[in-house]
């Protein structure tokens, strides 16, 4: 027999493996979702769990918030990680030890980066002792309360401290290649620092950086700890909401749960889809295609 | 050789299932005190497991440093503690039941609340069975609301009670002199000390329990309890509870219109000083605070005169386990003055004592009393008077929507 053959099967198979679990749990999810729970005694179909979800009054402000907080959150994340990625390359930064630094934060687990926010803006975290140390504010209750506000600021602030590192760990390595070679042609040739930057790095790093705002924007509109930690009590997020459904004590209130979550991958399927659409014009449009 | 060992395991196996196929004649209840001097000659050189939550060090540490050596040494019954989660409990009963296994590995559980009720609608306990302990009869309130009743749960004698909770409100008496008798005295406490009261949302464990509170200091517990199971009503009837929530909202912790969401978060904002209260349901969690450096030596416990929540946690028995006469010794001896004591020292474990204090003689109250008071702890007997029982564990999901309904967000 031609083992050559059954080679690349094999080799899929954690991958299958592990898509497996998580096709199962999501097919589970959906299928509570529709009222099917016979441990609680649900066996009947139905749509009536998602009916009452849309129609709760919380649910519009919660989806509104979830998706400020991502949305603002992956933007200035891109942002900030492309500028200090250029900064670094151009400055010749990441070829030092300490570059590796900016790793940190992606190891450290969400609940702890909104914990280090909380110890350091809350009214008597570090930030506020140090300026009434300084004597720059007289008690706790001066200091503006940057946690729990509407503006979700903890909430992006926790965010953007995760997903910053995560951006540059993305950029950083092909835009190191590309000024490498490609950007030093193109200066050899008389254009200024800027203008390779401009009209040839950043190009180049484009189909990266999608990929990147779609990893961290569909992480931060369904992952829970940061803004059951650092969010207001109402409006609660999309995922704190499903969460406090899934905890309620009767079981047969599951369903209304699973309805939320069902309802959060529907749009995280939407907006991966609108995505894909902009990304291929995005690289038709951009020198990426003759690049690669 | 073999051989021989296995026929005779047989035999044994074949007769011990005949003595059991005779066993189950119910005792006459007029000799129940027989019964158990039987159930003691039976259970001695066995072994109980003894299956329940084993989050705890301190619990467990208690349990097998102190409970099961007098154990050992009372009754010659080993007694093992099985650490495993309520809901695997449940699932590994009904999984036994439904195998239609007749002997199942767990001899006694840790139980309360929607468990229990859970456990009995699927008939997965043994019982009644506390009328068959001496220990129960004699040092029980039998008309106690916690010993008929677990979360609204009639208990028909499928349980026996174990440890008690008992929720307090704490803060500094070098900080505040106050210390507010009712939700009048809170209201003026907060207007004073502005912005630096709170408590976390709801449906937080801890802060449920403060919401059930202020609506027994402001509803009455007797007039919400004679509502029964109806939803609707309940609205109605907590709604001047509410009213003074949102009449408080304007001086608490950011204007109240956001609230912490974990105990945790405003137990670390009291002991930073951001917060001069905080609330706890374990009666002596402010010694074990001010014993590990985080809360001021100057912290103490206080609560309302119309009294504090509590709940009781208790014990049952399997209806499939084996060793059900090892299991009806051992819940016996946890109901002695001289264990629960030992359970009651904050050394120990730090829990409240199940036993009535009027029917202790004076020796029996001697082995309380002679317990050091853990530092801003309020004694047992002055607790336990001022105790009010839990609700019916359907409606607090009901309380927690209309609050989260009415009182956070700008309104």
């Amino acid at each position: 027999m031609d083992h050559s053959k059954l080679k690349p099967y094999v080799m899929i198979l954690p991958v299958v493996l592990l898509m497996g679990v998580f096709i199962y749990s999501l097919l589970n999810t959906l299928i509570q979702s529709f009222g099917i729970l016979p441990a609680a005694g649900l066996n009947k179909w139905t749509l009536s769990y998602y009916q009452a979800v849309l129609s709760r009054g919380d649910l519009f402000p919660s989806l509104q918030l979830s998706l400020y907080y991502s949305l603002v959150s992956s933007i200035l994340a891109v942002i900030l990680g492309v500028l200090m990625s250029a900064l670094a390359v151009s400055s010749g930064f990441t070829r030092k030890k300490l570059f590796q630094i900016f790793k940190v934060p992606i190891i450290v687990p969400h609940l702890v980066a909104a914990l280090l926010i909380l110890n350091l803006f809350s009214q008597s975290g570090i930030i506020s002792r140090v300026l009434y140390q300084l004597n720059w504010v007289q008690s706790p209750q001066q200091f503006p309360s940057v946690l729990f506000d509407s503006h979700a600021l903890g909430i992006i602030l926790a965010y953007l401290w995760k997903e910053v590192p995560f951006v540059i760990l993305m950029v950083v390595t092909i835009m190191e290649k590309i000024d490498g070679s490609i950007g030093e042609a193109a200066v050899n040739l008389g254009a200024s620092k800027f203008k390779t930057f401009y009209s040839i790095t950043l190009p180049l790093c484009l189909p990266t950086i999608y990929t990147s705002f779609l990893l961290v924007f569909a992480y931060s509109f369904g992952a829970f700890e940061i803004p059951f930690l650092l969010g207001m009590t109402s409006p609660k997020a999309l995922p704190v909401l499903a969460y406090v459904e899934f905890t309620y004590p009767d079981l047969s209130h599951r369903p209304y749960a699973m309805a939320l979550n069902g309802i959060m991958v529907v749009l995280s399927v939407m907006l991966t889809y609108i995505y894909y659409r902009i990304f291929k014009k995005g690289q038709k449009a951009k020198a990426g295609e003759d690049y690669q | 050789m073999n051989k021989i060992l296995s026929t005779v395991m047989l035999l044994l196996l074949i007769l011990s299932g005949i003595g059991c196929s005779q066993a189950p004649t119910p005792a006459p209840s007029s000799a129940q005190n027989q019964s158990f001097e039987s159930a003691l000659a039976k259970a001695k050189g066995t072994t109980v497991n003894f299956y329940g939550w084993g989050g705890d060090e301190r619990i467990n540490q208690w349990i097998d440093t102190q409970l099961a050596p007098k154990i050992k040494e009372n009754y010659d019954i080993t007694l093992k503690r099985v650490p495993m989660d309520i809901d695997q409990i449940l699932n590994k009963l009904l999984g036994e039941k439904q195998a239609g296994k007749s002997k199942g590995p767990m001899d006694m559980v840790w139980i309360n609340g929607e468990n229990f009720s859970t456990a009995m609608k699927s008939q997965l306990l043994y019982g009644p069975f506390t009328q068959e302990l001496p220990n129960f009869k004699k040092y029980i309130d039998q008309n106690s609301k916690e010993v008929q009743y677990d979360f609204g749960y009639e208990i028909k004698g499928y349980e026996a009670p174990y440890g008690k909770a008992q929720f307090v409100l704490i803060n500094d008496s070098a900080v505040t002199p106050e210390t507010p008798k009712n939700a009048q005295e809170l209201l003026a406490f907060a207007k004073k000390y502005k912005g630096k009261v709170t408590y976390p949302a709801p449906p937080d464990f801890t802060g449920s329990a403060f919401v059930r509170n202020i609506i027994y200091d402001i509803v009455g517990y007797d007039k919400i309890a004679s509502i029964g199971n109806d939803k609707e009503k309940l609205k109605i009837a907590l709604q001047p509870a509410m009213d003074y929530l949102k009449e408080l909202s304007p001086y608490l912790w950011q204007e109240g219109i956001t609230y912490p969401a974990s105990i945790a978060q405003v137990d670390n904002m009291f002991a930073d000083g951001e917060l001069v209260m905080t609330v706890s349901y374990n009666s002596n969690s402010v010694a074990g605070m001010i014993g590990t450096g985080r809360f001021n030596n100057t912290s103490r416990s206080f609560i309302f005169d119309k009294g504090m929540i509590g709940n009781c946690n208790y014990l049952g028995i399997p209806a499939k386990a084996s060793n059900r006469e090892g299991a009806l010794v051992v819940i016996n001896a946890i109901l002695s003055p001289d264990i629960q004591a030992s359970k009651y020292d904050a050394k120990n474990w730090g829990d409240l004592p199940v036993l009535d204090n009027n029917k202790l003689n004076s020796q029996e109250k001697q082995l309380f009393s002679n317990i050091p008071l853990g530092k801003g702890v309020i004694p047992q007997d002055q607790l336990l008077q001022k105790r009010l029982p839990e609700l019916s564990a359907d409606l607090i999901p009901v309380i927690e929507e209309v609050w989260q309904s009415q009182i956070p967000g700008k309104k």
